[in-house]
């Protein structure tokens, strides 16, 4: 079909890794292998090592569920659960389910009201067939990037200590819509007190002014996992052949429209920057503009963190 | 030899909208039931053994489906699992009523419309099951699903089945009839299995391979259209030419979508549009001027570096 030799020829072209074809043995990700699993809980490799796990793998199912309840969380944040396993330095999502708590930033403990639920959901899945324990929680920023906030931080160690294997993952919905890609990130935090060796330069991303502060403050005490994405074959057919079908939504979705609101708070944002950072200049002393005032006024504007001062 | 009794079309008039979520769902309720039987091998040689033989397996696995009816139309967002009970040919149905109350808790406005299924067609013990929901649902839904991978099939191997009342032999009976739906997303969902399906790079790619990325799916999309389109005028010339009967309904639905284009030359469509048009450019101006900007300010950095006049370097005096 012209989609597909299209398709082919953008890939050879931009030099794109093969995505690997359908077929059984990528399957083997599902099977649940409970001796090996009890034997690496048992074993804690990661006790010792605060950076041990680098990679997140995360299926299909998974991805469209967090995304999507976050979605229809609007602009209140929304959190659940995960389920999956660890298969050495990688943790494996396989699924996720929603709770049923707002998770509003103030409430540091969202997740006790929650644990009922959790531990019945838990129990019937079980029963259905679903044998993977939890490994992580995820939660929503609408509208204002993937990162954790002090609170998220907090319960995050809290989980690390008790917990372990667990998983913080973020999804921005709203800049998910806007952008046209998926907006997700998945951290661990260093443990109280440790100094990380190196310093990861993260990926850039803008964060709102009243934001900023929780942000700059607990950005060091905790790192990013590279995430991939995982498909069984059977999925991989389905999703070929849904193509079919919603090629018609794919043109009609207009970004702009859906979402006019995010966008002008964001230049609303943006111009509360400038006018801070200009405010710096002037109310500094005069004198000849020195590379470090320069440094300040490109900090406030572009978010980076100074530690020294 | 299980007779199956289905009509082709259904007569009920309600429209049917199916969510991607609902399919993945099964598909890997599916997957994850079938990798639990068949273990991957531990060892290279166990694999020739015993592949051969578990690959035949393929389990049936049942769940239910929830979502809302609005009306004559009715739109399935989401599925879960349930628990078949071979004793009494059902449903487990304790088990439905504690998963549909931790359901109603995180998505209050679902309902249960129906059950699913995998297989490669509707079976007479379907019927039983059927007929247990209708307690909860008078007129439930079967979705089944065909888990079977077939390269050369251009359809989605999920049908939507409802039940209706019969006349057969003069005994009123229950039989399944397939109903047609449409795919229906919003717009998250569309991004992350557009996401998945064509697994385009996620972070660390650059703006310029995700900008590609985005350009592509909108031309295969448009592609897409157009062989489409094709395929349309191909049939209409030949049904000029003769060669083809004419076919009534099908003439006046194609009338019925050229007559629909004018909505584009219309003067408020225009103006929404060059709004939309202005705002976009004006934005993208506004990116650009603060990326100047930044340059500029880059550009003084390294110049003062380059010309300190704190450091005499072959009489060169500071610049302010």
């Amino acid at each position: 079909m012209d989609s597909t030799i299209a398709q082919k020829t953008w890939e050879l072209e931009n030099n794109i890794l093969a995505v690997e074809a359908p077929d059984p043995s990528s399957d083997f990700i599902f099977y649940y292998d409970e001796v090996a699993q009890a034997m690496s809980l048992k074993a804690k490799p990661w006790a010792n090592d605060p950076h041990f796990f680098k990679r997140v793998k995360i299926s299909a199912l998974a991805l469209l569920k967090m995304v999507i309840h976050a979605r229809s969380g609007g602009t209140i944040e929304v959190m659940g659960l995960m389920i999956g396993k660890t298969d050495g330095d990688a943790i494996i999502v396989m699924d996720a389910f929603a709770l049923p708590v707002e998770g509003t930033e103030t409430r540091v403990n969202a997740q006790a009201d929650a644990y009922e639920y959790m531990v019945d959901y838990s129990q019937t899945n079980k029963q259905a067939g679903r044998l993977e324990n939890v490994v992580g929680w995820y939660h929503s920023h609408p509208g204002y990037g993937c990162w954790l906030s002090g609170i998220d931080v907090s319960t995050q160690m809290l989980n690390q200590q008790f917990q372990e294997p667990f998983l913080a993952v973020v999804i921005d919905p709203t800049r998910t819509v806007s952008s046209g890609k998926v907006d997700i990130g998945a951290f661990r935090t260093y443990p109280e007190g440790y100094k990380p060796t190196d310093d990861p330069i993260s990926e850039y991303q803008t964060i709102p002014l009243n934001k900023i502060e929780d942000f700059g403050v607990h950005c060091k005490q905790y790192y990013a996992l590279n995430i991939s994405y995982f498909k069984s074959s059977l999925d991989c057919h389905l999703l070929d052949l849904l193509w079919n079908k919603y090629w018609v939504n794919t043109l009609s979705s207009s970004p702009l429209l859906g979402n006019g609101d995010y966008v002008a708070g964001q230049l609303s944002d943006l111009a509360e920057k400038l006018e801070q950072a200009e405010n710096h200049l002037t109310h500094s002393r005069i004198g000849p503009l020195g590379t470090s005032r320069k440094k300040v006024i490109k900090d406030i504007l572009f978010n980076s963190v100074r530690q020294s001062k | 030899m299980e007779i199956k009794r289905m009509a082709s079309s259904s007569s009920s008039g309600l429209t049917f909208k199916l969510h991607p979520l609902v399919i993945v769902n099964i598909s890997d309720h599916y997957t994850r039931v079938k990798s639990q039987l068949n273990p991957p091998p531990l060892t290279s040689t166990s694999a020739t053994v015993n592949g051969v033989e578990n690959q035949q397996q393929a389990p049936r696995v049942y769940g239910c489906v929830i979502g809302v009816q609005r009306g004559r139309t009715v739109e399935i967002f989401n599925s879960f699992e349930l628990l078949y009970d071979p004793s009494t040919h059902s449903l487990d149905r304790p088990f439905l009523k504690k998963k549909q109350e931790l359901y109603k808790k995180v998505f209050p406005h679902f309902y249960i419309l129906g059950w699913y299924s995998t297989g490669s067609d509707a079976q007479e013990s379907d019927m039983h099951i059927h007929r247990a929901l209708m307690d909860i649902n008078e007129s439930p839904l079967y979705v089944l699903l065909n888990p079977a991978i077939n390269p050369t099939q251009k359809d989605l191997p999920v049908t939507i089945y409802e039940s209706e009342l019969h006349v057969i032999d003069g005994i009123p009976q229950l039989i399944f009839v397939r109903s047609s739906y449409t795919i229906e997303t919003v717009e998250a969902e569309r991004i992350s299995v557009d996401h998945v399906a064509h697994l385009k790079p996620s972070d660390g790619g650059s703006a310029a391979t995700q900008l590609a990325a985005h350009l592509t799916g909108i031309h295969s999309a448009i592609k897409m259209l157009n062989s489409r389109i094709r395929v349309l005028h191909h049939y209409l010339v030949g049904m000029q030419k003769g060669d083809i009967p004419c076919e009534n309904s099908l003439l006046r639905q194609v009338s019925s979508l050229l007559r629909r284009l004018p909505a584009i030359e219309s003067e408020k469509f225009q103006d929404d549009f060059l709004m939309e048009y202005n705002d976009t450019l004006l934005i993208t101006y506004l990116a650009m001027f603060t990326n100047c900007s930044s340059t500029m300010n880059e550009l003084v950095d390294k110049f003062n570096t380059a010309y300190d006049r704190h450091s005499r370097r072959g009489g060169r005096t500071a610049f302010i």
